[in-house]
């Protein structure tokens, strides 16, 4: 469980988060909102690269705002960026493995725990390949093998699916919907796709302008009037 | 075909290397000796460079001042203490090391061109300490200088001869890329491999930027140091003249031209600082002529050959490789 509390980000007039009180407790955890609604910020301040002016964020009992951003990482917190962040002279292995550098695994836990990853994410034909050669689906998948190797307990994915065909997004929605399975971590994810938020996640929390509007099991959330009016659109105005 | 496992981009510089240093051994006389020992020594700083570039996305043109820093301290410790020249060699790389190590703090602040003035500030404010302090030469004081004083640095037991000098530095680079190539293929290699694509990137996969920056840096100072330090035992003095900061930024630019993603592509920015203004002078033309190729060479390496001659030369052999 991770429990926010008021959780406060402004850059300078601008206020991106307007005092978050949440308590997110579910396998997997959508974000959406309208563009601007703060979605990037929440994870931003989650993973640390901005720092709230006030608030705690306490996930599975640890006080998470009290660690530099690499020892959130090494603590359990992963994370895939919109752009995504592949390197492409080193190997699909390194990719993946530089997750696992700083936690001290035997040489036998990272092998297992990187073969595992590369069967999950549907890769081990490309482990030794250089990132370069991948297409734009592989690398996604390699960043996504980065966030649920080894023992992580939330990841965060930031649009996962933009740009990808409906095939691929919906192994992509396969792969959400196993991580549980798989590692045991949450997954918090934002996207703009409204039928893979309904199809893998069990709550579902609203931003608009920096305000949590809503946060509910997602169909109750898909069907709330106000939701409908800022983010979906309402059908008889169209 | 017992080289079919082994690509040909790979094998045939490193035969290259090994056959011209046969032949160097074999056929140079003093002067060509001495040109391609500084050749050897070069690389090494050339290497140095590389890497900063290569893995942390950071220009230095403060190496040649590192260098010269490496060899001080490395004289001072063979006058002071008659120390074998091994232990004077790693002395000059450690102070150099801790040096770039007080550069990779402004680094953690700023990168691009303000970091590299920094590296260049410094370069210059060496240039101008070592004018006055000069480099020692056996005298007494912890300056160790003194005009009528001609102390030389003894050089190591086993290369007494300017042949086995020149194989010596050629062994000690080789130790370069070792290291080098040790760090770039384990923990430290994917740290700053993530670390250029972004740092966000690297802090949330858990990287410790800052030790790593840092690490970077000192790695780097460590090398360029060891190359001053052989620098001081191929000459067996130095002269506070060589290095000025237009050297630093000198060689940095070759390395660029030569190819910070190769290996040899520091042999070739060597052989373009140390090599090519020899030949020149040795053809009768004005070897400073070469400083003006090098200018059009950076702005072609920038433009076109972002990997440098080196990264050309490992298209073309890989090209031929497939047919």
């Amino acid at each position: 469980m991770i429990d926010i509390s008021d959780l406060y980000v402004a850059f300078g007039g601008l206020t991106a988060l307007n005092r978050i009180n949440v308590k997110l407790d579910a396998p997997v955890v959508g974000v959406i909102g309208p563009n601007g609604a703060g979605k990037t910020t929440f994870l931003n301040s989650l993973s640390g690269f901005v720092r709230p002016q006030s608030g705690r964020v306490v996930a599975f009992g640890t006080s998470l705002l009290d660690l530099p951003p690499h020892r959130r990482a090494r603590w359990g917190l992963r994370r895939s960026f919109q752009k995504e962040q592949v390197v492409d002279e080193i190997s699909v292995e390194d990719n993946i493995g530089v997750v696992l550098d700083p936690l001290g695994l035997s040489r036998g836990e990272r092998e297992k725990a990187l073969t595992a990853a590369f069967e999950f994410a549907g890769l081990s034909g490309l482990r030794k390949a250089k990132a370069a050669e991948l297409n734009a689906f592989e690398r996604r998948m390699t960043e996504l093998a980065r966030c649920v190797v080894g023992a992580p307990r939330v990841i965060m994915l930031d649009e996962p699916g933009a740009g990808f065909s409906q095939g691929e997004v919906s192994r992509l929605r396969d792969f959400i919907l196993g991580i549980a399975a798989f590692n045991g971590a949450m997954t918090l994810l934002i996207d703009h796709d409204v039928d893979l938020i309904r199809t893998v996640c069990v709550n579902t929390m609203v931003l608009d302008f920096g305000i949590l509007i809503a946060h509910d099991a997602t169909e109750a959330v898909m069907a709330d009037a106000r939701v409908r009016a800022v983010y979906l659109g309402v059908e008889e105005a169209a | 075909m017992s080289f079919t496992r082994w690509p040909r981009q790979q094998w045939a510089p490193a035969l290259a290397v090994g056959l011209a240093a046969l032949a160097t051994i074999f056929l140079a006389n003093g002067l060509w000796m001495k040109v391609l020992t500084s050749v050897a020594i070069f690389t090494l700083t050339a290497m140095s460079v590389a890497l900063l570039y290569r893995r942390l996305g950071q220009i230095s043109l403060g190496h040649v001042a590192l260098m010269g820093l490496g060899g001080w301290v490395a004289l001072r410790f063979s006058h002071g203490f008659s120390l074998p020249f091994e232990l004077n060699l790693l002395a000059g790389g450690v102070v150099a090391g801790l040096v770039g190590v007080a550069l990779a703090y402004p680094a953690l602040r700023m990168r691009g061109l303000y970091l590299s003035l920094v590296t260049l500030m410094a370069a210059g404010g060496f240039s101008i300490v070592v004018n006055n302090t000069q480099f020692p030469n056996g005298a007494d004081g912890f300056l160790g200088f003194a005009v009528r004083a001609t102390a030389y640095m003894p050089r190591p037991v086993l290369a007494q001869s300017d042949a086995a000098y020149f194989i010596y530095c050629l062994v000690v680079t080789g130790l370069g890329f070792l290291l080098v190539h040790l760090h770039e293929a384990g923990k430290p290699g994917r740290a700053w491999a993530l670390i250029r694509r972004s740092e966000a990137t690297a802090m949330a996969a858990g990287v410790n930027v800052t030790l790593y920056k840092v690490w970077g840096f000192a790695l780097s100072g460590f090398l360029a140091g060891a190359a001053g330090a052989l620098l001081a035992g191929s000459l067996q003095l130095l002269d506070a003249h060589s290095f000025p900061p237009a050297d630093s930024v000198m060689i940095c630019a070759l390395t660029i031209v030569g190819g910070a993603w190769n290996w040899f592509g520091a042999l070739i920015a060597a052989l373009l600082f140390r090599l090519a203004p020899a030949l020149l002078n040795d053809w009768g033309l004005n070897g400073n002529a070469a400083y003006i190729f090098f200018g059009l060479a950076l702005i072609h390496a920038l433009a076109t050959a972002p990997r440098g001659v080196a990264g050309k030369l490992e298209e073309a052999l890989a090209a031929g490789n497939r047919k």
